[in-house]
């Protein structure tokens, strides 16, 4: 019987190679494709979500009248409530560029950027480095009028034959004088996948 | 004989002995290769590795283990290489649309391991050696404040978890459907002389899985905190929570996220102790009675996976800290994983050993009838039917962490196995830091920026000789 499993062994390690089966590099099929197609790869948040939420809170925050005149806006951190690692930075970030460009805001420096900003005007005042007629001066930046923030939450549920994911994202405008939310819009996104 | 001498003998007798896999003794290999980590000797570890590996194409395996000697060994750049090269082919294999002719080598290659054994089937490592992959590549550079290029290996930690996820739902269901189709219904419990107590023991079984580290998630709630991204530093720490409900640590993280920031002087300090080796797998043989169609019952001598906790580093909970004792909180144990892995992947391994058990049973059944006067009811054993024995080794079993905030400057660390050893200096420079140490046997290798630049590798080891 060792005879019959050597005689075995040793077809299949000439068949086989010792099982040397590794994947071959180039030979992969890659393509560009439509960055507003819809995802649905899987039902965790993804790109499309990101691009619903941030083009519905434009959109109710551009057109709700509030922001008159261009007001300064600084954007707050939007806390993340679930289980799943989602950069809501990416999301504040699309609504903050997407703000700007339709023209109906500005923004000041966010908590993040506050430090390089700090850094920058020390470096122009205190380094002797530059000429002084083009020294950024201190004390000159602009105070926001109003600030945003927000937070997203989720409920999953699962059974044998379903996984369900609700997605609740909400969205503030303060005014910092008064303290009063002057504007506020939730979207509600639903994935259901069967397994 | 003297150690270098019997090393160099060994390095020799390995490099004409290396070869298929199929007799590939990892178990042995690895023995002699942490047994020189132990004595401090990472040269000597790194030069078995090599000897081990003599061909040109390197398996996943040479580059898990030679990542995790250089780090022990503080060669942290050069560790990073080693494991930057394991996760291409992790990521590789995770990502290749497989063509035709490779389909159909993999099959082979498994079908013959389902006949021959299990080490013929290309090592594709642990789905907890996959998360720890990178988890232990973001440590490396922890340890020298580099939370940037950490921030890129714990996103694809967290990232290849969830993918680890959705892949073994549905393959876990797919080989109870099968075993159900093909009427196997052995359980390990049946398997007579196999140790189920270690599988069954409370910490796996309170394991959510074998692939999900509490550890990994709350380091990356550390490291995404530490860079400002509290938004992404509570799905860590909230993670760590629901895997490990039980660790007021972790719900601590949390609460602590929307607290107070640090007072000018004062840092954020995060202290990883890494202690002992991941466990052995060993090959167990068990008589597995095998009913023919014939009526003939015939025992068919196969060969299951066991698990062999590392023994060699003492446990300790404590640590000092500029002579005040701290209690660490253990948050990690491979042991724990990996046979919570095992565990989980029985049902497949006794499917694919069974099948064996059939087929050699069928043979001597056959010899059986062909001469009756030399009738076995029992196989021979062939030196094929052996367990799979490959697992990352080099990987720290287990890890223990304390947070507290220091203020910037100079302090001091001791282990209470070390009690006899100079303590360790230590510099905290930065608002948030991690130190990172790894115990081992009787040593311990403190590495990154903290402990000092430009040391050789002897004077980031320590041990109780030292004094």
């Amino acid at each position: 019987m060792f005879a019959r499993f050597s005689c075995i062994a040793v077809i299949a390690l000439l068949a086989t190679g010792c099982a040397n089966t590794s994947p071959t590099l180039g030979s992969k099929n890659i393509s560009y494709g439509d960055t507003k197609a819809v995802e649905t790869v899987t039902n965790e948040f993804g790109s499309t979500d990101l691009q619903m939420i941030a083009e519905s809170m434009t959109r109710s925050l551009a057109q709700s009248g509030i922001l008159q005149g261009r007001p300064v806006v600084q954007v707050y951190d939007v806390k993340n409530k679930t289980s799943e690692y989602i950069d809501t930075r990416e999301i504040t970030t699309s609504i903050k560029t997407q703000l700007m460009k339709t023209g109906v805001a500005r923004f000041a420096s966010d908590n993040n950027a506050m430090q390089s900003q700090v850094d920058q005007l020390k470096l122009q005042n205190q380094s002797g480095l530059y000429k002084k007629s083009t020294v950024a001066k201190t004390g000159n930046m602009v105070a926001a009028k109003y600030r945003i923030e927000g937070s997203i939450s989720s409920i999953v549920k699962r059974s044998s034959d379903y996984k369900d994911v609700f997605y609740k994202f909400s969205l503030q405008l303060i005014d910092v004088e008064s303290g009063l939310a002057e504007w506020m819009d939730e979207k509600e996104i639903r994935k259901t996948t069967e397994r | 004989m003297r150690p270098c001498l019997l090393l160099t003998l060994l390095l020799t007798a390995i490099t004409q002995l290396a070869g298929c896999a199929a007799y590939r003794n990892y178990d042995l290999e690895l023995e002699q290769t942490t047994e020189q980590l132990k004595q401090g000797n990472v040269a000597g570890s790194l030069a078995l590795i090599e000897a081990h590996n003599p061909d040109e194409q390197k398996d996943l395996l040479y580059y898990f283990e030679k990542g995790a000697v250089l780090s022990a060994g503080g060669e942290l750049p050069q560790s990073q290489a080693a494991w930057r090269s394991a996760e291409q082919m992790v990521v590789e294999r995770q990502d290749t649309i497989e063509t035709t002719g490779d389909k159909l080598l993999t099959a082979m290659g498994n079908h013959w391991g389902s006949i021959i054994n299990d080490k013929l089937r290309r090592y594709d490592g642990y789905d907890y050696e996959k998360v720890m992959l990178t988890t232990q590549m973001a440590l490396n550079q922890l340890a020298v404040n580099d939370f940037d290029g950490a921030r890129a290996d714990i996103k694809k930690t967290h990232e290849r978890e969830a993918l680890i996820a959705r892949q073994r739902e549905l393959e876990y269901e797919r080989v109870e459907e099968v075993a159900k189709q093909q009427g196997v219904r052995v359980h390990y419990k049946d398997l007579q002389g196999y140790p189920v107590v270690m599988l069954d023991a409370p910490a796996v079984i309170a394991l959510k899985n074998g692939y999900q580290s509490a550890f990994s998630h709350y380091l990356a709630g550390f490291t995404y905190e530490a860079l400002g991204e509290k938004n992404l530093a509570a799905p860590g720490y909230r993670h760590a929570i629901e895997l490990r409900p039980d660790l007021p640590f972790f719900q601590q993280a949390l609460r602590d996220l929307d607290s107070p920031g640090l007072k000018g002087d004062e840092s954020d300090v995060l202290i990883i102790v890494q202690s002992g080796l991941a466990p052995a797998r060993s090959s167990l043989r068990v008589p597995y009675p095998v009913k023919l169609a014939d009526g003939q019952v015939i025992v068919a001598n196969i060969s299951f996976p066991v698990m062999v906790p590392d023994t060699s580093t003492r446990s300790f909970s404590q640590i000092g800290i500029d002579g005040r004792q701290k209690k660490l909180i253990p948050v990690n144990s491979i042991t724990d994983m990996s046979l919570r892995t095992l565990r989980d992947d029985m049902p497949g391994i006794i499917q694919r050993t069974t099948y064996r058990a059939f087929l050699a049973a069928d043979v001597q059944a056959t010899d059986n009838r062909r001469d009756p006067s030399k009738a076995s009811y029992v196989t021979h054993w062939d030196g094929f039917e052996q367990a799979d024995t490959r697992t990352w080794r080099t990987l720290p079993n287990l890890t223990q962490v304390l947070r507290l905030r220091l203020k910037k400057g100079e302090h001091t660390l001791t282990l209470p196995h070390l009690n006899s050893a100079a303590p360790l200096k230590i510099r905290i420079d930065q608002n948030r830091q991690v130190i990172t140490l790894r115990a081992l046997g009787d040593r311990v290798f403190a590495n990154g920026s903290a402990f000092g630049p430009g040391k050789t590798v002897a004077e980031r080891v320590v041990n109780n000789l030292t004094r």
